[in-house]
């Protein structure tokens, strides 16, 4: 034990080995053939028998008192089976499920008070999606509006009728709290230098082309529901809905559909179902509501990180790091659903890949009259990786010293991990400067610095960026609580279960207790247990559970799954060859000991021709199990469960010296960017791009190459495009997909050259760790470096994203203005 | 986002059209879809009535027209775009469609329909501008021709009277040698944050007519004549570009939104006046 933790001992079972069978290779994907033409099954497809459609009426004020509303109008259109107000929706529904301590509460209908642009003030049940937007065009409400708050740093001073939650006190501060891990002040004292900044980070968010939604029904006679919903935490938590809908939780089954491109914005989904539950009660038919786009970029649940931070970075004359301070205001916009887990977050990888000291976070979670924040790609650490970025270069640059030798002089190095950094997160594992070098050879930066020194010459201004940014995965679920004063909900567990069967003919079935979200799980799935079982991945089918079937499972979410789900079929698969060599040997009359699962079947070592194929095994052990010897232990047919804990996590110090292992399969990559920038337009243009990742052992380099490609467009779209944007009334001006820009392929670059660098995890099954949030990671502070490079002859310093054409070109006229 | 309730009329002719629009005043045309169907399943517009175009056989022409060209009314963009007689004749406005809207929108949407739409950031009106266009209007009464700088008149407003449906566009042969088309969007396909349609004559060195046009900076697509003034009566030198794109800047009194502030819009006409005058002297040669 030391002031940062003490590090378990691995559980590893399978170590990475050069001889695997199918991890490691580019399978296409399980999930294609249906999916690409066009036969997935989504929340939009199912239709139910008398199946009502829903719309909401949504809150065209920032900040007010609801003071009356009327829906008899709505009522007595024909079609219209049920309007319902938020006074109508607290009779029969307790708040919303939140992880806030003491709680934020909000109700899935806005009740006395809404608090954004967009927030649910009525619901309507049709017979259609059209009659019931009508009707919603007939509800009459009066509204008293009330100071907005929107700018996220005056909420810090809010009081009286600017304040959104009067019952948490006469603040719009929903947590504020110093943390500090380590000797910051005498690392502070001891400094020759420190950088400062304002950076500021814009509120984003996921945008998947299919929206939350819902069908719900309830059994009158059972007393029960059932929802239908493109959710993802279903088996982890999703009895919270049912007791938000005031039912026992066995009175709740959650059918989980597929869920398109979530990133993040389907993790917890709690107002879309709720909603389609409480008016399928109200109405006795099945209901749908299917989030259309404004419903989902106004009041979905997961708006992302909005942060400024003065940060400051004390470092040694020689370019030594020494420690991280950083006051964090953090935009949540109207409610905190996940509480400040997004800070849990951040707190994993805040020094970067760097070796520092001491960090201090000291942070002001604001309520705002926005939408609130829930999860997208990267969960809050991707700020984290884009401000100790930006503040190392910062660094680099006052001190003269090159950005790549100052980060390879502080990299953690190869023999240090596993490495405890300040706040108490573990990186189990790394070799940053082998992922560097590989980037830099295929980034040809030599050959781009020779083309930039021309390129000046004539009046182009051509830059280069580098960052080295972590990449953490698989979290534990004290990042949703450790910052709160009082802990309120304190789990320490978060597992992924899985059920294995092998039916009589030999094939295999798997059943996952996460649901599909738009990424490879069954890929995944099936080439891990191939190789657990030496069979084919086509002999293998993989299906989801219910909450009704379901193991506990977190589900997808901070780049768990592949580690999570490796690690429950090894278990699981684990248990079915024990079972597979037990039958076999008793039908082979071998010793256990002499047997081995080798290309499908149960092998007697080293006798040529004694081996009984998996499918004859399946066969006995489903039919056959009297001719085989009395054994009381073994029973017919053949099948597993497995729940896979966390693979290395602790608790937090309780006097908070140190926030435990929280986050610890560490990934990392490096970004170089080469862009152009027009400096008379602002317009920045791409000329190549490379990214090199670590995820450990890679089970399908095809899909995780897609996650760095496509996550590094998504890093583009934050850094140069992306934002939910409030104006000064709280009006949201970025709502619809013509104003809120999502890069295109024609944004992209031409190419984004891929290489990988494997260094396994010593705690994870074959050594695999997480890859999901990609290119988004580390592609900002890259972009942004770029960009600073390129207009280093004008003095332009990056600090807030994005850079639209016209912000950039509102830095360069004002440099350009400073230098004339 | 469904669209209010409204009546459809399906017209099977131009006539039958135009019937239908003297006795709806509350009516819209449909033609390509690509902004009507969108604004009205935001409900921002609610027509009463919609009268579809689509079906009406050989209004899709692109024809020679003398040495210009006609274009009827159900012209996709796409086809504009790809018209071999449009690049040889208005090569101007093949230009523009390398920043129009995306494939699957130029399927359906048309051009006739854009113009009539008048989108103050669309970019075929300031070719029609630059190119001095011609847009045929008909309806029960008669038919009459609008030029194309009479036609557009505000925001979503144009010359059309609401009985009158636009059936033509005339594009006049080539009477200027230079040409260009430059826009400025946060993303390609966007609508424009501004856009600059350039058209010049230079003989034995000297410019002797200018049509510098722009678009996403005000109401509608207009000319900047104190641009055009400052490039007349020398050569397309330094001097000039200079002054044409200050006159351009001073000349548009753009609006800020969530794309673009109005200083970002001038300095942007400044640059694309520059860019698409260079580029149209260099094709006079």
């Amino acid at each position: 034990m030391t002031e940062r933790g003490h590090i378990p001992e691995s559980r590893q079972r399978e170590k990475p080995r050069a001889d695997l069978q199918w991890i490691g290779k580019s399978m296409k994907r399980v999930e294609d053939p249906r999916l690409l033409v066009g036969k997935g099954i989504y929340a939009d497809d199912i239709n139910e028998p008398e199946m009502a459609h829903a719309a909401v009426l949504r809150s065209p004020h920032a900040h007010a008192r609801i003071v009356s509303i009327d829906v008899s109008k709505a009522q007595e259109l024909p079609g219209v089976l049920c309007a319902m107000t938020g006074a109508d929706a607290a009779k029969v529904c307790d708040p919303l499920p939140t992880w806030a301590s003491p709680p934020v509460l909000q109700a899935v209908i806005a009740d006395d008070r809404v608090r954004h642009v967009g927030e649910a003030v009525a619901a309507v049940a049709a017979v259609d999606r059209y009659i019931a937007e009508d009707a919603c065009d007939l509800i009459e409400v009066e509204y008293e509006p009330l100071p907005p708050v929107v700018d996220p740093e005056e909420a810090l001073t809010s009081t009286g009728d600017a304040v959104l939650h009067p019952e948490r006190g006469d603040t719009n501060i929903g947590l504020e709290r110093k943390l500090t891990f380590g000797p910051v002040e005498e690392d502070f004292a001891a400094a020759d230098l420190v950088i400062e900044r304002r950076i500021r980070w814009p509120r984003s968010g996921g945008q998947p082309l299919e929206t939350v939604g819902a069908v719900a029904s309830f059994d009158d006679g059972a007393g029960r529901f059932t929802i239908q919903c493109n959710t993802s935490m279903y088996n982890y938590c999703g009895w919270m809905i049912a007791s938000t809908l005031r039912v026992a939780p066995h009175k709740l089954n959650i059918v989980p559909t597929l869920a398109g491109g979530s990133f993040g914005s389907k993790m917890f989904v709690h107002k879309v179902p709720v909603l389609a539950a409480v008016l399928a009660r109200a109405v006795g038919r099945p209901v749908k509501f299917m989030e259309d786009r404004i419903d989902n970029t106004t009041s979905c649940d997961n708006h992302a990180s909005d942060r400024v931070y003065y940060a400051k970075l004390a470092l040694k004359r020689d370019g030594t790091l020494l420690s991280l301070k950083t006051r964090i205001i953090d935009d949540y916009g109207a409610y905190l659903q996940f509480g400040v887990g997004q800070h849990g977050n951040a707190l994993s990888q805040c020094v970067g890949p760097y070796r520092i000291n001491s960090v201090e976070v000291d942070l002001a979670a604001v309520l705002t009259n926005k939408c609130q924040q829930g999860a997208y790609r990267g969960f809050g650490s991707e700020v984290a990786n884009f401000v100790i970025e930006r503040l190392v270069d910062a660094a680099a640059d006052e001190l003269g010293i090159d950005r790549i030798a100052l980060r390879r002089q502080n990299f953690i190095q190869p023999d240090q991990f596993p490495y405890l950094i300040p706040t108490g997160n573990m990186y189990d594992s790394g070799n940053y400067q082998a992922v560097l070098d590989e980037t830099l050879k295929l980034a040809d930066l030599e050959g781009w610095r020779a083309k930039q020194a021309e390129a000046r010459k004539e009046g182009r201004y051509i830059g280069i960026g580098v960052a080295t940014c972590q990449e953490r995965s698989v979290f534990s679920a004290t990042e949703f609580w450790m910052w709160n004063l009082e802990p309120g909900v304190e789990w320490t567990s978060s597992p992924d279960g899985v059920s294995v069967k092998i039916d009589p003919t030999g094939k295999a079935f798997v059943t996952l207790h996460s649901p599909f979200w738009g990424n490879s799980p069954e890929t995944v799935a099936a080439q891990v247990l191939a190789e657990q079982l030496t069979i084919d991945p086509a002999d293998i089918e993989i299906t989801y559970s219910d909450t009704d079937q379901g193991l506990n499972s977190t589900g997808p979410g901070g780049s768990r799954f592949t580690v999570m789900v490796t690690g429950a079929i090894v278990g699981a698969a684990g248990k079915i060859r024990e079972k597979l060599l037990r039958i076999a040997a008793h039908l082979m009359e071998a010793d256990v000991r002499d047997l081995t699962l080798q290309d499908g079947a149960v092998h007697v070592k080293g006798v040529l021709d004694m081996k009984m194929s998996i499918a004859e095994l399946a066969d006995k052990a489903h039919y056959y199990r009297l001719s085989m010897p009395e054994d009381l232990d073994l029973t017919s047919g053949l099948d597993a469960t497995y729940v896979y804990d966390h693979p290395v996590t602790t608790l937090p110090d309780p006097d908070e010296r140190h926030m435990g292992i929280f986050y610890p399969i560490m990934g990392h990559s490096c970004h170089i960017p080469v862009v152009e920038v027009d400096v008379e337009t602002g317009q920045v243009h791409f000329l190549h791009y490379a990214a090199v990742h670590d995820c450990g052992t890679m089970v399908n380099p095809m899909t995780l190459e897609g996650h760095i490609r496509g996550g590094t467009v998504n890093g583009i779209g934050t850094a140069l495009f992306e934002e939910f944007s409030y104006d000064e009334a709280g009006q949201l001006t970025t709502a619809l997909w013509t104003d809120y820009l999502i890069p295109t392929i024609k944004e992209s670059p031409a190419d984004i050259v891929v290489g990988h660098v494997e260094t396994p995890s010593p705690f994870t099954e074959y050594g695999v760790k997480g890859g999901g949030e990609g290119g988004r990671m580390g592609g900002p502070p890259a972009i942004a470096a770029a960009i600073e490079d390129a207009l280093k002859p004008l003095g332009v310093t990056i600090d807030s994203l994005p850079l639209p054409p016209s912000k950039l070109r509102a830095l360069i006229r004002d440099a350009q203005a400073r230098a004339a | 986002m469904k669209p209010a309730r409204f009546r459809y009329l399906r017209a099977a002719s131009v006539n039958d059209a135009l019937q239908a629009l003297a006795e709806n005043p509350d009516a819209q045309i449909l033609a390509g879809g690509q902004s009507l169907i969108a604004m009205m399943n935001l409900r921002l517009v609610k027509p009463a009535c919609l009268i579809d175009i689509n079906r009406i056989s050989n209004i899709g022409y692109i024809d020679e027209d003398g040495d210009g060209v006609a274009i009827g009314a159900l012209a996709r963009h796409n086809d504009v775009k790809h018209s071999p007689l449009i690049r040889e004749r208005c090569p101007l406005l093949t230009e523009a469609y390398e920043s129009i809207a995306h494939h699957t929108v130029r399927n359906r949407g048309t051009l006739g329909g854009n113009l009539c739409h008048a989108d103050p950031s669309s970019e075929t009106p300031a070719v029609m501008v630059a190119t001095g266009a011609t847009l045929m209007l008909q309806s029960l009464r008669g038919q009459r021709e609008v030029g194309a700088e009479d036609f557009f008149l505000g925001t979503y407003e144009t010359a059309r009277r609401q009985d009158e449906m636009l059936t033509e566009i005339r594009l006049p042969g080539r009477r200027t040698d230079g040409w260009a088309f430059a826009e400025i969007s946060n993303r390609h396909g966007d609508f424009a944050i501004a856009v600059i349609a350039t058209t010049l004559r230079i003989e034995d060195g000297r410019c002797e007519a200018a049509r510098v046009v722009a678009s996403g900076v005000g109401e509608h697509a207009a000319r900047l004549e104190p641009a055009e003034e400052a490039l007349i009566g020398g050569p397309i030198d330094d001097a000039r570009l200079d002054a044409a794109a200050a006159a351009a800047a001073g000349a548009v009194d753009p609006h800020s939104d969530s794309h673009a502030d109005a200083a970002y819009r001038r300095d942007a006409i400044a640059a694309l006046t520059r860019r698409t005058v260079r580029r149209a002297a260099a094709r006079c040669d």
